[in-house]
């Protein structure tokens, strides 16, 4: 493809960055909502009942209590989860600050084995039962080796082909979300409702702790690594133009210098115009950093944050750097002895929020995927026309995110709109579409 | 859904970085394209992937083959990086052709060819056995 041979309108390079976003995040929805539709169709109500985890440490629901009971225990599951989730960020804060930045990525990419190992493997066996595919335990245990090994190197270790590491970033997304859609009904609807206050409170306040995660990232200079999606730049002035560096879009200062500030943020020339930048400066992302937590493993919560501020080297392309995480050892301990995967890891403190990154490019967190991917497979644990409504909500509110993006150019939460919405439309469709859909269905009016 | 649109730049008229192509038309040897490493960095990270893949790891192997492609599809560019990369194909075929005769066999043949050890072996009998699908 010939560089840069004629100039792209502001709306194909528009389209084109927003279509790089939204589609892992469908991607993601669609894998969770596949498995939670293979999976928990027949035992739903016994294994929710069964998984314990950080998120049902105050009260597991059961059937026969009433509404307002279980809307209580919820409430309580959902501030005991928000409060660990806190706890563990200004720990990563405090971490960070302490510049341990080695433990932290080994612990990080030790958790991401973790995940892609042990609850990889577990959903792979679930689904070997269900579908009694005659694999030998050999084989089976190559290919996951396989799977988590590279998986692990892709996101954090090596800098690799940028699909791969998307590909597994996605699907990381997609085991986290799994084990969420299996934590009781109550609790995952105030969960996600908590999340998203929690993760609105965490990046606009100004005690914040990942406001202060990112600030002292900028006046530090340097990354935060953790988990996140950065889509792949859409180039309007190609490398071979400019002499083989990479032109950065970059937070800038709104007072128009290119010096890092550290004690606010830097505005940005704006995100879609494809604006060159000095090299002097640096471009930061900021993310929400929320744990999230494995169910019935015995919470050890690891904190990703991911932040690759450049500096901006002649013919390098954006390196991404190490990655930080956290552990939190908490939560119940009921796990049988021979499961050692639940002795592991995994809660994972994810990075929620959506930027910039480096190259210009929209930049997600990875716990944006997951609490939006619940969100979906919980409506498809409804029915399908849930999920519909839902997946059209939460890209709406991705959309609407977006826009305040380009408008505010700082690091916004990406929860709150898109919960809210797809909360709402769950709700006005379970309540109201449905009764209406299947009336009309059933006199043979529509559908 | 990411289109490459950096995939492979064809720019002859620029001289590349590092050593000299003689010939040979991309750019960048990785699949990325300007995204992706610069021809040194990239002879490390394939050295590097080439001896990783010997922990029985033949998917890093394929990894490295997909992320090195140009540098396989031009035979005669990038004379440093291709030997890593043709014998992680190399590496990657053989070992896929062996696991994937065990594993055909163990499925196709299942118990007549086996006898009692193929319920030992197979996945689904031994998750029940080591109760792996309980949850907690």
């Amino acid at each position: 493809m010939a560089p840069n041979a004629r100039p792209r309108s502001i709306l194909e390079s528009l389209g084109e960055e927003i279509i790089r976003i939204i589609t892992p995040v469908s991607l993601c929805m669609l894998l969770v909502v596949i498995l939670v539709s293979v999976l928990n169709t027949d035992s739903s109500s016994s294994y929710s009942a069964s998984a314990t985890s950080i998120a049902t440490i105050a009260y597991s629901e059961s059937s026969s209590d009433s509404s307002w009971d279980k809307f209580l225990g919820a409430l309580l599951n959902s501030l005991v989860f928000v409060t660990v989730v806190t706890a563990v960020t200004f720990l990563l804060v405090l971490l960070f600050y302490f510049r341990c930045t080695k433990f932290l990525k080994y612990y990080m990419g030790f958790s991401s084995f973790v995940v892609l190992g042990f609850m990889g493997g577990e959903i792979a066996v679930f689904l070997i039962e269900k579908y009694s595919i005659p694999i030998d335990c050999i084989t089976f245990l190559v290919v996951l080796f396989n799977f988590a090994v590279v998986g692990v190197l892709a996101v954090f270790m090596t800098k690799i082909a940028i699909i791969v590491t998307q590909g597994y970033l996605v699907l990381i997304g997609m085991l986290v979300a799994y084990w969420f859609t299996l934590l009781p009904e109550w609790t995952t609807w105030v969960l996600l409702v908590a999340m998203a206050l929690y993760d609105l409170a965490a990046v606009l306040l100004p005690v914040g702790p990942l406001r202060l995660l990112v600030e002292l990232a900028i006046s530090r200079d340097e990354d935060i690594p953790a988990l996140v999606y950065e889509a792949r730049p859409v180039n309007c002035n190609d490398s071979g133009s400019t002499g083989g560096v990479p032109q950065r879009r970059v937070w800038r200062d709104k007072r128009g210098e290119d010096s890092v500030n550290g004690s606010n943020h830097n505005s940005n020339g704006n995100s879609v115009s494809g604006e060159n930048v000095n090299p002097g400066s640096n471009s930061t992302l900021n993310a929400t950093a929320v744990p999230d937590s494995d169910s019935d493993s015995n919470s050890v919560v690891i904190g990703h944050t991911d932040t690759s501020l450049v500096r901006a080297e002649e013919g390098r392309a954006p390196e991404r750097d190490a990655e930080l995480s956290t552990p939190l050892i908490g939560g119940r301990m009921n796990i049988p002895p021979h499961q050692p995967e639940d002795d592991a890891a995994s809660e994972s403190l994810m990075l929620e929020g959506i930027g910039l990154g480096s190259s210009g490019a929209i930049k997600l967190g990875l716990g944006d995927f997951i609490f939006y991917s619940v969100l979906v497979g919980r409506a498809a644990m409804y029915d399908f026309m849930t999920v519909y409504a839902c997946y059209l909500a939460i890209i709406a509110g991705l959309g609407v995110t977006l826009m305040l993006l380009a408008l505010y150019q700082k690091a916004l939460p990406a929860l709150p709109v898109s919960i809210a919405l797809g909360v709402l439309f769950y709700l006005l469709t379970r309540l109201l579409l449905e009764v209406f859909v299947v009336q009309c269905s059933l006199n043979l009016l529509m559908f | 859904m990411e289109t490459q649109t950096n995939n492979s730049n064809r720019n002859p008229s620029r001289s590349p970085n590092g050593n000299s192509i003689t010939g040979s038309w991309p750019v960048w040897p990785t699949v990325d394209g300007s995204l992706g490493l610069s021809e040194d960095e990239s002879v490390k990270y394939a050295r590097r992937f080439y001896r990783f893949g010997f922990a029985m790891l033949p998917w890093l192997w394929a990894v490295n083959c997909f992320y090195f492609w140009p540098v396989l599809r031009h035979s005669r560019s990038f004379p440093r990086i291709r030997p890593y990369v043709v014998r992680s194909a190399v590496g990657f075929a053989v070992f896929t052709a062996l696991l994937s005769s065990w594993a055909f066999t163990f499925a196709i043949g299942g118990e007549h060819l086996f006898g009692p050890v193929w319920d030992q072996l197979v996945m689904y009998k031994l998750a029940d056995k080591l109760d792996l699908t309980g949850w907690s």
